[in-house]
């Protein structure tokens, strides 16, 4: 009876309960766009990040990522890699070469990063033929071909069909010296890697470190990134090699995603503070409903009902307005965010995050868009609708059948 | 309940009641000492301001002596918590109000089968006992509405189905004729007075309608929170 009473009450005020509902709705619709929008911004910078560079998981010998040294190698890459590519949720692989050189066009030379790549698997796990904004590939044999960065093209005034000379140290211990044509110009969202950066057939950057078919890191993509820590595990299980580090994306980039966390963490207080604007319209509406009551609740009082029943009654009646303005946030939310996600926010000015180039914020559609908002919607109903129900169980029966 | 064999339903001893208005404190009961026992069909009477809602009110434990004790069907209200007094009060007092004070979002039946439903009364039992009293009231074909749809006589009557249907040892009525057309008045006053006949069910009235004090078979009238007579007719 105490819920037909709550349910019945919320259409006695018309007016009010749209407006305490108008306000639940707007909270909703603004947290579930705030969660679309973040995460739809940072899975596609996730993806960018893991997609285009470092992968979703990635494969060293022990203490690569803490101190990387030339020396610190994967021996039998294609048998790790077989053993990588047959656990379940692995998409792609692809083995890489590092090494520090020094590189010259004509008369201008600079510190170089060699990277040595195998480039039908990078290209299949990174999409490294869509980074060349200029020339071609790589091709798919070792043939002395390189691809710079475009910024390592602009410091050595290179261009497609220019030769470049790359100065190192090999393995053994020998001057590591060699011609190469370039082929292409790479644009890899990462300034800082195309200042540097120069990739080489795997085979010629193996054969110019003096590295005998080894390799520094194999990158991992899976098919779905959320299963990424599950994958880690199961390749570290059928490794079965404690001198292999088998590390997730967020270890492998740990400060962009410490960073990344700290911005998320920015955007719960964003969606806190949206909440308390909200929790405060509705704390003063459902106050006045209590108020204007005040008689009826002595009534109900006086004929027996409890206190207890009374508290209940008001809680009831908020959380049937919150739960009415939970389905229809909940659509208006999912309904923004897939437009969002389709069409997208485009920025006035092109964007830098991670050191990637951002031109339009997307919205995802998640469940966490209905969760977090529904929670938090109903949570600060239910705790805003304390203190009136308190306020109206604690009502003097003869004291509040006096107020008109 | 027999008539002939009364016991003391209410004992009001020494109650005072002060309130405090903007500081200043009032006294709305003097040390009133009552008994009132079974089956009695009592008006209070007296001017407005003379304590005969407060007195009702603190004998019902609506409201709290600031002296003295209440003793109603043999337990001191001013010992029971708050959970205890509901309970006392939905089992116990029946309460029938000037203004009706019926539950607006309820219908006619609703609204008579809340105390019996808060009381745990199986669902048969309440709608069987719900229709024989809006029959015995003269409401019959009006338990769908709810009580804006009725006129002022109707939802009186609806306060009293409420108040009886559940059987309480006291109907406590403040000023129950004081919103209706004296004719609705005479009918209601007369099947009040059936009712306590019949069922032995203790009436008190609070008014100051000549035709309840005619009706009463117990007069006591209060002046400045005491009680000035005391009789029986």
């Amino acid at each position: 009876m105490i819920l037909k009473i709550a349910f019945r009450n919320t259409f006695r005020q018309k007016r009010r309960t749209i407006l305490t509902a108008l306000a639940m709705i707007v909270g909703f619709t603004l947290l579930s766009l705030t969660i679309g929008l973040s995460d739809g911004a940072y899975g596609n910078i996730i993806t960018m990040f893991t997609r285009n560079r470092i992968g979703h998981i990635q494969v060293h010998r022990e203490g690569y990522l803490d101190k990387p040294s030339l020396y610190k190698t994967i021996d039998n890459v294609s048998a790790v890699g077989e053993v990588i590519q047959s656990v379940e949720g692995v998409e792609a692989w692809t083995p890489r070469v590092y090494g520090a050189g020094l590189g010259s066009v004509g008369e201008k030379s600079t510190g170089i990063q060699i990277i040595g790549v195998d480039v039908a698997r990078e290209t299949q796990a990174t999409r490294f033929d869509q980074k060349v904004v200029e020339g071609s590939t790589l091709g798919e044999t070792a043939s002395h071909e390189a691809v710079i960065g475009k910024g390592l093209a602009k410091i050595v005034s290179a261009a497609v069909g220019s030769e470049i000379v790359i100065v190192s140290q090999g393995a053994d211990g020998s001057i590591a010296n060699d011609l190469y044509r370039i082929v292409g110009i790479v644009e890899s969202g990462d300034d800082a890697t195309d200042r540097v950066g120069c990739y080489l057939h795997i085979e010629d950057a193996q054969e110019l470190l003096v590295l005998n078919g080894r390799a520094h890191e194999i990158v991992v993509i899976v098919s779905n990134i959320n299963q990424v820590d599950k994958i880690t595990r199961a390749i570290k299980t059928q490794l079965s090699d404690s001198t292999l580090d088998v590390a997730p994306w967020q270890e492998v980039a740990k400060s962009f995603y410490r960073a990344m966390r700290t911005d998320q963490q920015g955007d719960a207080i964003s969606r806190l503070v949206i909440m308390l604007i909200v929790a405060i319209g509705v704390l003063n509406t459902v106050l006045m409903s209590v108020l204007e009551r005040t008689r009826e609740y002595g009534v109900l009082k006086a004929v027996g009902t409890k206190p207890m029943q009374v508290f209940w009654l008001v809680v009831c009646e908020v959380v049937i307005i919150a739960l009415g303005s939970i389905c229809v946030g909940a659509l208006l939310g999912v309904l923004v965010n897939y437009l969002l996600s389709i069409y997208g926010i485009t920025y006035p000015e092109e964007i830098t995050y991670g050191g990637m180039k951002l031109k339009t914020l997307y919205a995802t559609v998640n469940v966490r868009c209905l969760v977090i908002p529904a929670i938090t919607v109903m949570l600060s109903a239910a705790i805003v609708s304390l203190f009136p129900a308190i306020k109206a169980a604690r009502i003097l029966p003869a004291k509040a059948m006096r107020t008109h | 309940m027999e008539q002939n064999q009364k016991t003391d339903v209410i004992v009001a001893e020494s109650v005072t009641k002060v309130y405090a208005t903007d500081g200043i404190p009032v006294n709305a009961l003097n040390g009133i000492d009552l008994t009132i026992q079974s089956g009695e069909f009592t008006a209070l009477v007296g001017p407005s301001g003379s304590g005969k809602t407060t007195f009702l009110n603190i004998i019902s434990g609506l409201d709290s002596p600031t002296e003295g004790k209440v003793w109603l069907a043999g337990k001191v209200l001013s010992e029971m918590s708050g959970n205890e007094l509901s309970d006392f009060r939905r089992d116990n007092i029946g309460f029938i109000f000037q203004a009706y004070n019926l539950i607006p979002v309820l219908t006619v039946e609703e609204n008579v089968e809340y105390i019996m439903l808060l009381a745990g009364v199986p669902k048969a039992e309440r709608h069987e006992r719900v229709i024989a009293m809006l029959e015995s009231v003269g409401l019959t074909g009006v338990a769908s509405r709810v009580p804006t749809q009725l006129s002022g006589g109707q939802q009186q009557r609806v306060a009293i189905a409420r108040a009886m249907v559940s059987e309480p040892a006291i109907i406590l009525a403040d000023e129950p004729t004081a919103n209706i057309d004296s004719k609705t008045g005479a009918d209601l006053l007369e099947m009040m007075r059936r009712l306590n006949e019949e069922t032995g069910m203790t009436f008190i009235f609070s008014t100051h309608d000549p035709m309840v004090m005619e009706s009463a078979r117990r007069l006591i009238t209060l002046r400045d929170g005491r009680v000035d007579t005391d009789e029986a007719k």
